[in-house]
């Protein structure tokens, strides 16, 4: 039996869109960082993988409140990279299958552990709540098509579970790495990206039910 | 593939140095120049020759047995011993005080070397820079691995394909943070990206 899939969290950026001066790992979510919030969500993960940059300490010292044993991954060229990049660093040394996921995402525990039972590879959105986003065109059959910035069935928020083999650097944006590998096997989420102020406020309202 | 590991407080749960200081009395002295060094506040090989200059006079043998007696993080041991090809211990030490320990851990190892007379280091000949021995390996086609702790261990790090710094028995020397791809903290998650390195 191959080992069970690794988890990649991309942590190394800079959130300016956020503008709350932190790094969105620290970004406090009802009275906890938002990793905490994912290291909870991910507790049973055996290879967990933080990819690491802007405020890399702070990130280690709050990471190691809760668990010593995560892999820290750095991104050191976090400020000309983006999300492509940081994953690719994460999942180059993981195990043969990797769920990436984006270190500002909240997704539902009951879709968590859905996401983490589910094998081979796929694709998740969620229904549209932002007009600043990547939006997917999805078959009949849930299949993701395309992505788009200017419209789309659903908004692609991640998470994604990828083969190593299938991933090659990239630069840019993690959604540009699965484009030449469509359509890929999608499924909807519960998925909330923290890129705002105002997606901050909807979070910290949701899991208040969590 | 070929693992180059630090010794001190990366294979060994215990630092060397002061494990000598100890047994013959010179802690003090010995603890401040360690942990100037392991800061980066004093280049490592100043530091090395003064500490040859305080340990020099000290019968070699019984170093050697102190030293031979030093634990090992027990996992990682594991790994080498079942990978002795792919792995090499490389350490600022002086050969003739780690004979025993390098025995232990079992693998190739690369150390400074010194001239011993009548039990005493008579002579410090080589100094050994790390990032020669990264460089000899890569010249042979191997894609190298350098894991250690200390700010002696940069350059190497910088010379390696991919280095890892780890934190197990202390915090990773700060200025490694700007050029590792990984730091460890745990002994069982360092030995799982050694077997996904392989």
């Amino acid at each position: 039996m191959s080992p069970a899939k690794s988890v990649v969290i991309s942590c190394a950026g800079i959130g300016s869109r956020l503008g709350l001066g932190l790094t969105k790992a620290l970004v406090q979510i009802n009275g906890r960082s938002l990793i905490s919030w994912q290291l909870e969500l991910f507790k049973d993960v055996e290879d967990l993988r933080i990819v690491i940059g802007f405020q890399a300490n702070d990130i280690i010292e709050e990471v190691r409140k809760y668990r010593d044993d995560v892999t820290f991954v750095f991104n050191h060229r976090y400020f000309e990279t983006k999300t492509g990049a940081s994953f690719f660093l994460g999942a180059r040394h993981a195990n043969e299958f990797v769920l990436e996921w984006d270190g500002d995402l909240l997704v539902h525990p009951d879709d968590v552990k859905m996401i983490l039972a589910t094998e081979g590879e796929f694709l998740c959105y969620s229904e549209k709540t932002s007009d600043d986003a990547v939006f997917v065109k999805v078959d009949e059959e849930d299949n993701v098509l395309s992505f788009s910035r200017e419209y789309g069935d659903y908004e692609w928020t991640g998470p994604a579970c990828m083969c190593k083999k299938h991933l090659t650097y990239s630069s840019q944006n993690v959604f540009n790495m699965f484009e030449p590998l469509l359509p890929m096997k999608g499924i909807k989420v519960r998925a909330y990206d923290i890129d705002t102020y105002d997606d901050y406020q909807r979070v910290s309202s949701i899991v208040k039910d969590w | 593939m070929k693992f180059l590991f630090d010794l001190d407080g990366t294979v060994t749960s215990q630092e060397t140095l002061p494990v000598i200081a100890n047994h013959f009395g010179i802690s003090k002295e010995m603890e401040e120049l360690t942990k100037q060094t392991v800061q980066g506040n004093i280049p490592f090989v100043e530091s090395f020759i003064r500490r040859v200059n305080i340990l020099g006079d000290l019968p070699v043998s019984e170093v050697d047995n102190l030293l031979g007696q030093v634990p090992l993080y027990p996992l990682l041991h594991q790994f080498i011993q079942e990978h002795l090809e792919n792995c090499a211990v490389i350490t600022g030490n002086l050969d003739c005080w780690c004979k025993q320990l390098n025995a232990k851990v079992g693998c190739q190892a690369f150390c400074s070397h010194a001239i011993v007379e009548d039990d005493r280091v008579v002579k410090l000949e080589k100094i050994l820079r790390k990032e020669v021995v990264v460089d000899h390996f890569r010249s042979l086609g191997e894609t190298v691995v350098f894991v250690g702790d200390g700010n002696n261990d940069l350059e190497a790090m910088r010379h390696a394909n991919f280095s890892i710094a780890v934190g197990l028995t202390h915090n990773p020397a700060k200025s490694l943070l700007s050029i590792v791809d990984y730091i460890f903290y745990n002994e069982k998650a360092l030995c799982r990206q050694l077997s996904q390195l392989l």
